[in-house]
């Protein structure tokens, strides 16, 4: 019991140093103090004499980025969570069922049509809620089999075919001015987040956390075999419709806004497993402090490693995986 | 002894009558192409806008088919060249067997000269049979470019009077540059978020460089790279320029531009597109329009110039038809082209 | 307890068995006992409600199991499946409170008197000593007893056990069998299967004898169970012997 406890007060300790940290730093110089000011100036809502510049890097820039940040990562690593226990695999990512490459494809489309920000979010979002929708909608037609196994199939298949469109699209993209802009969407990127995005991302994710929360002690019973789980009292199908429409729906809103990031989904939820166990009550969770650690840790470096912008999914990989088996090589318990 | 002369001048003259003499491409590969060069195979859009200007009937196609808004600004017959796609290195969609069926004397390709697109274009003369010359795509080289190319598809009369205006335009060009006092410095900003933009050295800001405009991301690497609005807010330019009109609306209203000085001083610009990119891209003779243009915005004192009347000159030489004026106001009049 | 009429079951569009009829009352422990593919598991999975049944009714106290949701079926009958690989590392106490869920409200978690009737039941299998173990980490007999816990758990009339002795050695299985019979004489009401007609004798007063999915006969093991049954049940001859104190056990006559 006392593990565990110290993982979630560790968690939220390094959760809370890991934002101030990420206020505090970015290419544009700002010192602690004016932020301090600035902050304190808008929650007491006097004014400032700080360089318009400074508030509209922490108000218009840093500040949603950070958020955003944690809401993307909070968001992936639940419905990773989620996902993990439903398949009962721990290998599986919130995309198994096509979401990210649903997403990707709505944003190749509105990109190789020369559409503007918000057009580009909007497709992405219905892309990748098309694309599961899809998925399920077939998968579950798949009568005569065991009904995951389906889902997951049916999610290989359709997850094989949109990439395939993405490619021909890629293909026929113009390469001086489209192609480049679908690449970049593909590789992530928190830097164009507005306050805007934040408004619109995070009730989603809201909204698709709220009933994983309400339903975290039978989520645990997906785990079991079908059999056991609807003789235990759950109506198995509904829960895991429901549970899949709320993954998805958090996973949709955090691609539409920062494109593609992987490893968050697969590996944060696995962490957080080894530390706390399976159960999802206590999972959930710590994989969400997790996550929205992780991410804004590796945001924070894309942003003020170089001049340039890293792409986030190369650093989630590159520092996830060794932190991930030295996590592996601690734990006493497996999953 | 005098039969052995006869026969060693006859097959002298001989290959002189069937070759033409060889032509050492800018990738340095000698080129050899048959005497009469009828039908050329522009490989991507940059080979397209020089052949077209050179010598339009000549061109066997274009790399990708017109659509009306870019049509209308070249006769007819040459907007409906057939659709041949692209044999340059990013991204190929033309059939080499296409290329063949077309009966092709000549293949050229305007751009990069390294040694990856050279041993490609090796490649596909081997496998064709077709001589393929690589030809530099700098601003600065078009002028050689043309020269070289005329020679190659025997119109070097064509070609030198292209290559001679181009020299003339770029040399004033120059002469104003050099005449500005007030060097401001400039945000090339692409895509709909307008956070990508190109480094020092990099293709994509070639035309600044020619203005000697301050790049804005200058310490950025060379090519194109994706920034952060903080980058931008550090860096502050004075001008915005952009190839995208969905960023250029936006950042009138986005309040994170709005703190970025050229946006407070109103001096954010789209490039005109039609028929080919005045700036960027394509990445061809096509920016000799961009250098005016952005010469213009950048420096207003010493490019007092009637930039109708450049845009006129310059596609009577190379699309071979002036614009009337109805589509030099379209043109022109596009929101965020000129300053108000 | 459960009243089965007529029932004809098996899966969509393939029926296994017809024509199975028995009841079962408050206390007694039947056994079902028959060969492998015999559709003994299906029988069980239509009673559960897990499968449609093809014709026939079933009643639980009267009421027809069709009429039940979900939850109300699991407040009456509990399951124990034979064998359980587990995929997560639940501990053996969470495992047994997932039991608890047909009690709990949709968004409810298990509370204190869930925990404290998880623990009851764990001590009373001899496994309270495992409450913290991970259910990965438990022997094979240790998990069984596990299944039987959560199943327990329910608080359930009806106690469904799909060959609880499979894969246990010997002292486990006797240890299972004794807990059947102490469970019945508390009143709940048991329905096991078995391949092993050593067992009909000792735990249950009532046996099916199930073979393609048809039962041959029901009544009381020492009635039904003879070597004539037993060889059409499963086409070798046995013996079937009587020992001291009214007991009896089969011994196969091998040739």
């Amino acid at each position: 019991m006392t593990s565990r406890s110290i993982s979630y007060v560790l968690a939220a300790g390094a959760l809370l140093a890991l934002t101030a940290l990420a206020f505090a730093v970015g290419r544009y110089p700002v010192s602690l103090s004016e932020i301090v000011s600035l902050l304190a100036s808008k929650i007491t809502g006097s004014a400032n004499t700080l360089p318009a510049n400074v508030e509209t890097v922490v108000m218009q820039v840093r500040g949603p980025r950070v958020l955003a940040a944690l809401v993307v990562g909070a968001a992936l690593a639940a419905a990773g969570t989620a996902y993990q226990g439903m398949f009962r695999n721990p290998l599986v990512s919130p995309d198994i069922l096509g979401v990210s490459t649903g997403a990707a494809l709505g944003a190749v489309l509105a990109i190789f049509f020369s559409q503007g920000i918000l057009v580009i979010q909007l497709f992405a979002f219905t892309g990748g809620l098309a694309a599961v929708g899809l998925v399920y909608w077939i998968g579950s037609r798949l009568r005569g089999h065991d009904p995951l196994l389906a889902l997951v199939l049916t999610g290989v298949v359709i997850g094989t075919l949109l990439g395939s469109v993405i490619a021909l699209l890629k293909y026929l993209a113009d390469p001086y001015n489209q192609l480049p802009a679908i690449t970049y969407w593909l590789l992530g990127s928190l830097a164009a987040i507005a306050p805007r995005d934040l408004g619109a991302a995070a009730p989603l994710a809201l909204a698709g956390l709220a009933p994983m929360l309400l339903l975290r002690w039978r989520m645990n019973l997906l785990a079991l075999p079908d059999d056991e789980a609807r003789a235990l009292g759950v109506d198995t199908r509904k829960l895991r419709t429901l549970i899949v429409a709320a993954a998805t729906l958090m996973t949709a809103a955090a691609v539409a806004v920062s494109g593609i990031i992987g490893w968050v989904g697969l590996l944060i939820p696995h962490a957080a497993r080894l530390l706390v166990g399976p159960d999802f009550g206590r999972l959930l969770p710590l994989a969400m402090l997790l996550g929205a650690a992780f991410l804004l840790g590796v945001d924070t470096l894309c942003r003020t490693l170089a001049t340039i912008e890293i792409p986030p999914g190369v650093l989630t990989a590159l520092i996830g995986t060794p932190f991930f088996l030295w996590l592996f090589a601690l734990a006493r318990r497996s999953w | 002894m005098s039969r052995f002369f006869v026969l060693t001048l006859l097959t002298f003259l001989g290959k002189a009558c069937f070759a033409q003499s060889a032509v050492v491409d800018a990738s340095g590969r000698e080129i050899r192409p048959p005497a009469k060069v009828e039908r050329v195979y522009a490989a991507g859009p940059p080979a397209s806008l020089l052949v077209f200007a050179i010598a339009p009937d000549k061109l066997t196609g274009w790399t990708r088919a017109m659509r009306p808004n870019e049509a209308e600004f070249f006769p007819e017959r040459y907007a409906n060249l057939p659709e041949l796609g692209r044999l340059t290195g990013r991204g190929n969609t033309a059939n080499v067997e296409v290329v063949l069926n077309a009966k092709t004397d000549l293949i050229v390709d305007v751009g990069s000269t390294g040694p990856t697109l050279a041993s490609l274009a090796s490649q596909v003369q081997e496998q064709t049979r077709i001589p393929y010359g690589l030809f530099d795509g700098r601003i600065e080289s078009t002028p050689a470019a043309l020269r070289a190319l005329g020679r190659l598809m025997g119109n070097t009369a064509e070609a030198e009077k292209l290559a001679a205006w181009y020299e003339n335009e770029l040399a004033q060009v120059k002469q104003r540059v050099a005449r500005a006092s007030v060097h401001p410095s400039v945000y090339y900003g692409r895509s709909a978020s307008g956070l990508q933009t190109g480094g020092k050295g990099s293709i994509n800001v070639e035309a600044l460089e020619v203005l000697g405009a301050r790049n804005a991301a200058a310490e950025a690497r060379a090519g194109l790279v994706t920034v952060s609005f903080e980058q931008v807010l550090l860096w502050n330019p004075e001008v915005i320029l952009t190839t995208d009109p969905n960023f250029w609306k936006s950042a009138w209203t986005d309040p994170r531009w709005r703190a970025v000085s050229a946006v407070e001083q109103k001096r954010v610009y789209l490039s005109p597109h039609l028929p080919f990119g005045w700036f960027d891209f394509p990445p061809g003779a096509n920016r000799l329009l961009g250098l005016w243009w952005a010469g213009k915005l950048l420096y207003p004192q010493t490019f007092d110039v009637d930039l109708r009347a450049r845009v006129t000159e310059f596609h009577r030489l190379f699309y071979h038809r002036e614009p009337t004026a109805a589509q030099l106001d379209a043109l022109l009049g596009e929101p965020g082209v000129l300053p108000k | 307890m459960l009243q089965v009429q007529d029932l004809a079951f098996g899966f969509p569009g393939h029926t296994v068995g017809r024509e199975v009829s028995f009841s079962l009352a408050a206390g007694e422990a039947m056994c079902v006992l028959g060969p492998n593919g015999g559709g003994k598991t299906t029988l069980f999975r239509t009673i559960l409600g897990l499968l449609e049944p093809h014709g026939g009714s079933i009643a639980l106290d009267g009421v027809p199991l069709a009429s039940l949701s979900r939850s109300e079926v699991a407040r009456r009958i509990g399951y124990v499946p034979q064998g359980h690989s587990a995929y997560f590392a639940f501990t053996v106490l969470d495992f047994v409170l997932m039991g608890r869920t047909a009690h709990l409200g949709v968004f409810s978690v298990p509370g204190r008197k869930d925990r404290e009737l998880a623990v009851r039941v764990l001590e009373s299998l001899g496994i309270g000593h495992l409450s913290h173990r991970p259910v990965t980490q438990i022997s094979g007999g240790e998990r069984q007893l596990a299944l039987v816990a959560r199943a327990l758990a329910q608080e359930p009339g009806l106690l469904v056990l799909d060959e609880p002795t499979a894969s246990l050695d010997f002292g486990n299985q006797v240890r299972v069998l004794e807990k059947i019979l102490a469970l019945a004489a508390g009143g709940i009401s048991i329905l096991f299967a078995t391949h092993d007609p050593d067992h009909a004798f000792l735990a249950s007063q009532r046996v099916l004898l199930l073979a393609e999915g048809r039962a041959l006969e029901v009544g009381a093991p020492t009635e039904v169970i003879r070597p004539d049954s037993l060889q059409r049940l499963y086409g070798v001859s046995v013996e079937v012997l009587s020992l001291a104190g009214g007991r009896h056990t089969c011994l196969p006559a091998l040739r």
